[in-house]
């Protein structure tokens, strides 16, 4: 069975409208050759995982159809395991093999195996899905849907939280599944990866198909242009200054279990911007919780010379510590509060805000519209809920909340996740006028170039302990690489 | 000897309907509905027991009407949960709130008096000892069906996380609704214990708070059914030291107070911080992009 | 209603003439909705922290038990009885919601199940009190001795049950929009309440909010308890609330969460309470009926998803 033309994969005039009358998707039309490896580009917000959904079947579309010749596999970026079950359990859930009444175990461990060493991914059967680290966590995920024998297979942000020797371990992968015939749909925002491993490549612009090439044929450039719709402002200038005397952190040890930091020892100095680059679940959370105050930890921390004390978020909000966090809608705004009550959290207490233990509505609404215009969040009125914000305008609230006190630190954690590219430029930008104006800046994150492009100083992180240390005049991206994935 | 005889029986006694209502609790947790309507189940389970036999003479179909009669509650919860967004401990509180209603309201009209209903007839000592060798039975079978069974499988996965079952082809709403059918008609063998098992009548309040003790149970056991058994028939036996111990001068209410007591020091981690299926109580969410 | 035998139209008719029939009649269905609004103000106040308060029922209990005791053994002039018997009350459900916020906030324990266990604990623990070492002497009943005529609260409509105690509730709900909307106190509930994850980098102290709220919720409802003690029964006993603390969950999601819409709501359920008994008696249809009308109520309502979500273990 394949679609007309011989597809694997194709879509017509497909339409998304959710409830509310938001249209993700207008009149797209792709089609997938079997054993080709196709990329699918877009900024958040562009409609990508609303059309991986329903070319998977998981949604239906409003409008158009799909043709699809075999199943269509999906491997999400937040994966969707269980993460109390064995690695068995996962891959065979609604399918289980049976013997009479009972789940065949012995079965289902031995299909797994057979799978994993089909396609070349090593994975333990028995092994709990929770105690695997992220990179095999995704081979799990795979295999689920490599289980089911699927035409095509899309992934939606694979690379995500991979270290560049993993990558191309499953660009292999990917390879070798494509030489046997499977179509696959990567959905990236990493160009070079689009450049280097796809053979042709669709770009969506708000919901719309806005460039089809062959990668031969194209640039990063060019792509780029297509997914904002015209040119990035560029960066912003990085003054030459003496950095002073900052953030001084000793023998920093927090967390546990995987995430544990070992006893970090390092400093960031006002006037200077300091990346931590690692693949996701080395302790980078670890880190950055340490360090705002979030958790407790066992070392020392100084800012300018005065001694922060652990656990305690606010003294450090008082002694200038600024944090960015990384899950902006959990850990940075009150989705259901107003944009200019959002501006005021973290200094709820404090003048001109509150005096007396009584708010004072009219300052926080003041301050919000001077931080909205200065850092161009797009909102009608400081009045409105951040739920209604696009996640690029709710980063620059929380980035332009951050940065409007003049903090002596900033710890900028994932600071353009999910983020359109326009306001992306605009966060990165302003980074580096704090730093020019003296803030010392912390940046943790997982995109490599963009690390590379901001920082003056740069160490690698690796199972909780900083493995090495780079000027930014000895920027390299392969010993880089290679000391995230721990082979420093 | 004879007295201990006597005293493990009645423990058992006690323990069966905290037994069912525990298991119920369990089969409901396991796959993400925290029910916190057990009471209520009990109740409407208790009264539709009395209810049948009164009207047919015949006891066995009292048994079955109270399980229809949890069915039907749990059902509710089920429903409400995952079709119409309720959150979970909000619908358990309307639902112990409308069967305490309609249990008293029942007595008034089905027999004319508020209170207590009439006697009828009741299961016997051997329907009652059926009962409670039915209760280990079941938790045996639960414990087979979590560890062995494909099902078992998908529900533990519903409760740890549904979208993981989702994107294995299997409807998490459809089995939480499930698991509270489920639940709810465990219970409802509980509830027809007490009014037609242990006593032969319904009275206003009669269940007195086990559909809550069944909770602690389900904490202390650490969402498993043989946990939650063991701990139910703890619980059962306290109850019936309670009994033993009323002549002895030890005022009663204490006494049957102590199970709530040993539910609140199972909060503090005494008994180990055993953790809950991971999206126990949590809504579904729908299918939609971000 | 009709499955009583009761005629539907006769049954509603003798529900509200019942509630609201004449002055006498609204001023008792004042004095039910005045029972409601204290625990129904101290769910929500609790809601909003992102706690689910389910112990009203028992704080109330133990606040109208520490204020029948506190009042009994005063000798005092009325402006000092009846503040003394009120802070009892209060104290006393303070004390009795801070166990379940202990629990919540050392060992992160769900506070459903701890106010929940609570709840029949306290019931227990009244019954026996006033059963044996604290009954009054004399009494006919298990309950504590009358209060003195001075700490009785005053009657504020002539040949009524309606006293101080509504105004106060009032009172009470115009302080808490208050507090919820103008104090950094009531910003930083509420940001616990919605967002634990945000509100804990902004330094909001996630375990304190949580158990203050609890307590302070407490508080309330065994304010509640309190005026009734000291406003209706003038003593206390184990029936004085036919399970005020349940209903004004329902009582407490009708209003949204919000104190003045719950004062609203809380008349509208004090007139489902009132008119219920000349129900019964007028028309034949069972006071249970109510009952069964609040569980609807809250599962209907609850569909709008009113309740905030709830606060992350700190």
């Amino acid at each position: 069975m394949s679609a007309a033309g011989g597809a694997a994969l194709a879509l017509h005039g497909v339409g998304k409208v959710f409830a509310g009358g938001t249209a993700a998707l207008s009149n797209v039309d792709l089609a997938l050759a079997p054993g080709e490896i196709h990329a699918l580009c877009g900024e958040n917000g562009a409609g990508k995982s609303t059309l991986a959904a329903i070319a998977a079947g998981r949604l239906a579309p409003s409008a158009g159809r799909v043709e699809r010749a075999g199943r269509v596999g999906l491997v999400h970026q937040h994966f969707e395991l269980v993460e109390r079950l064995r690695v068995w359990e996962n891959v065979v859930l609604g399918r289980e093999p049976r013997r009479g009444l009972r789940v065949d175990a012995a079965a289902a461990r031995e299909s797994v195996r057979t799978l994993a060493r089909a396609h070349g991914l090593e994975v333990d059967p028995d092994a709990v899905v929770e105690t695997l680290p992220v990179g095999v966590a995704q081979r799990v995920e795979i295999l689920r849907e490599l289980a089911r024998d699927p035409r095509v297979l899309i992934l939606d942000e694979p690379t995500a939280a991979l270290a560049p020797g993993e990558i191309e371990t499953l660009f292999a992968t990917l390879r070798s599944l494509a030489a046997r015939g499977t179509a696959i749909l990567v959905i990236t925002h990493k160009l070079d990866e689009v450049l280097g491993h796809a053979a042709r490549v669709t770009v969506l612009r708000g919901g719309r198909v806005v460039m089809r090439a062959t990668t031969d044929a194209t640039s990063a450039a060019a792509i780029a242009r297509a997914m904002v719709g015209g040119d990035v402002a560029p960066l912003a200038a990085r003054a030459a200054l003496t950095p002073r005397e900052g953030l001084t952190v000793r023998s920093l040890r927090a967390g546990n279990g995987a995430q544990a930091l070992a006893g970090v020892s390092f400093a960031v100095r006002r006037g200077e911007i300091v990346a931590v680059a690692g693949v996701e679940g080395n302790g980078q959370t670890t880190l950055v919780d340490a360090v705002a105050g979030t958790i407790p930890y066992a070392g020392e921390m100084s800012l300018g010379g005065r001694v922060l004390a652990p656990g305690d978020p606010a003294a450090r909000i008082a002694t200038g510590v600024r944090t960015i966090p990384q899950d902006r809608r959990r850990e940075g705004l009150v989705l259901t509060w107003s944009v200019a009550d959002n501006a005021t959290l973290g200094d709820q207490a404090r003048a001109p805000f509150a005096r007396g233990g009584l708010r004072d509505a009219r300052a926080g609404e003041a301050f919000a519209r001077d931080i909205v215009e200065r850092f161009d969040v797009r909102v009608p009125s400081v009045r409105t809920r951040a739920a209604a914000l696009s996640g690029g305008n709710q980063q620059k609230l929380v980035v332009a909340r951050a940065l409007a006190h003049d903090p002596a630190l900033v710890v900028a954690y994932q600071p353009t996740r999910g983020v359109d590219v326009a306001a992306a430029a605009l966060v990165r930008s302003r980074l580096i006028e704090a730093r020019n104006a003296g803030a010392a800046v912390l940046l943790v994150g997982f995109e490599l170039d963009e690390l590379l492009a901001l920082a003056d100083r740069l160490f690698a992180i690796y199972r909780g302990a900083f493995v090495a240390e780079y000027a930014r005049a000895d920027f390299d991206r392969a010993r880089i690489g290679a000391a995230m994935a721990g082979a420093a | 000897m004879h007295e201990t005889f006597a005293f493990v029986t009645l423990a058992l006694v006690k323990a069966a309907p905290l037994v069912f209502a525990a298991l119920a609790g369990v089969a409901c947790e396991r796959a993400g509905v925290l029910n916190i309507a057990l009471e209520g189940g009990l109740t409407v389970s208790a009264f539709a027991a009395v209810a049948a036999s009164y009207a047919t003479g015949n006891p066995l179909l009292g048994l079955a009407a109270a399980v229809a009669a949890g069915a039907l509650l749990g059902g509710v919860l089920g429903v409400a949960a995952t079709r119409f967004g309720v959150d979970q401990i909000v619908a358990g509180t309307g639902l112990n709130l409308l069967a305490a209603g309609a249990g008293a309201y029942g007595l008034v009209v089905l027999f004319g008096a508020p209170g207590a209903s009439p006697e009828v007839r009741a299961l016997g000592p051997r329907g009652e000892a059926a009962l409670v060798v039915a209760a280990f039975a079941l938790a045996l079978g639960m414990h087979a069906f979590f560890a062995y069974a494909p099902w078992g499988l998908r529900w533990r996965a519903c409760g740890e996380n549904p979208a993981a079952l989702r994107a294995a082809g299997v409807d998490p709403a459809r089995l939480r609704v499930a698991a509270t059918l489920a639940g709810g008609a465990i219970a409802g063998l509980g509830g027809a214990f007490l009014s037609l098992g242990e006593l032969d009548l319904y009275s206003d309040g009669m269940t007195a708070g086990r559909g809550f003790i069944a909770l602690a149970a389900v904490i202390f056991g650490r969402w498993t059914p043989l946990g939650a058994t063991a701990a139910a028939v703890a619980f059962g036996a306290a109850s019936a030291l309670q009994f033993v111990l009323q002549r002895s001068g030890v005022p009663s209410d204490l006494m049957a107070a102590l199970p709530y007591l040993a539910a609140l020091a199972a909060l503090t981690g005494i008994a180990g911080r055993a953790r809950p299926p991971q999206a126990d109580g949590v809504p579904l969410q729908p299918e939609t992009a971000p | 209603m009709a499955l009583a035998g009761a005629n539907p139209l006769d049954g509603f008719a003798a529900l509200l003439s019942g509630a609201l029939g004449g002055p006498r009649q609204l001023a008792e269905t004042l004095v039910q909705t005045t029972a409601l609004l204290f625990p129904a103000l101290a769910v929500a106040f609790a809601f909003r922290a992102g706690l689910f308060n389910i112990g009203a029922e028992g704080q109330l209990v133990v606040g109208g038990l520490c204020a029948g005791l506190a009042g009994a053994s005063l000798v005092a002039p009325g402006y000092v009885a009846i503040p003394l018997v009120l802070a009892a009350g209060a104290a006393g459900g303070a004390c009795w919601g801070a166990i379940a916020g202990f629990l919540r906030a050392r060992f992160g324990a769900s506070e459903v199940i701890a106010t929940l266990m609570l709840n029949v604990v306290a019931l227990l623990l009244a019954n026996y009190l006033v059963s044996g070492p604290l009954r009054a002497p004399g009494a006919q009943g298990p309950e504590t001795a009358l209060l003195p005529a001075a700490a009785w609260l005053p009657v504020v409509a002539r040949g009524t049950r309606l006293t101080l105690a509504f105004p106060l509730a009032l009172l009470l709900a115009g302080l808490l929009r208050f507090v919820f909307a103008r104090t950094v106190f009531g910003y930083e509930l509420r940001a616990a309440g919605e967002a634990p994850e945000a509100a804990a980098r902004a330094g909001v102290a996630l375990r304190r909010v949580a158990f203050t709220a609890i307590a302070l919720s407490g508080a309330i409802a065994g304010l509640g308890g309190a005026t009734i003690v000291a406003g209706t029964l003038h003593r206390f006993n184990v029936s004085l609330s036919p399970g005020y603390g349940f209903v004004a969950i329902a009582v407490a999601l009708v209003g949204g969460l919000d104190p003045l819409r719950i004062v609203l709501a809380a008349f509208a359920f004090g007139i489902l309470q009132s008119g219920s008994l000349t129900m019964q008696a007028l028309a034949h249809v069972p006071k249970d009926v109510v009952s069964i009308v609040e569980g609807l109520a809250i599962l209907a309502l609850a569909a709008r998803r009113v309740v905030a979500p709830r606060i992350a273990t700190a």
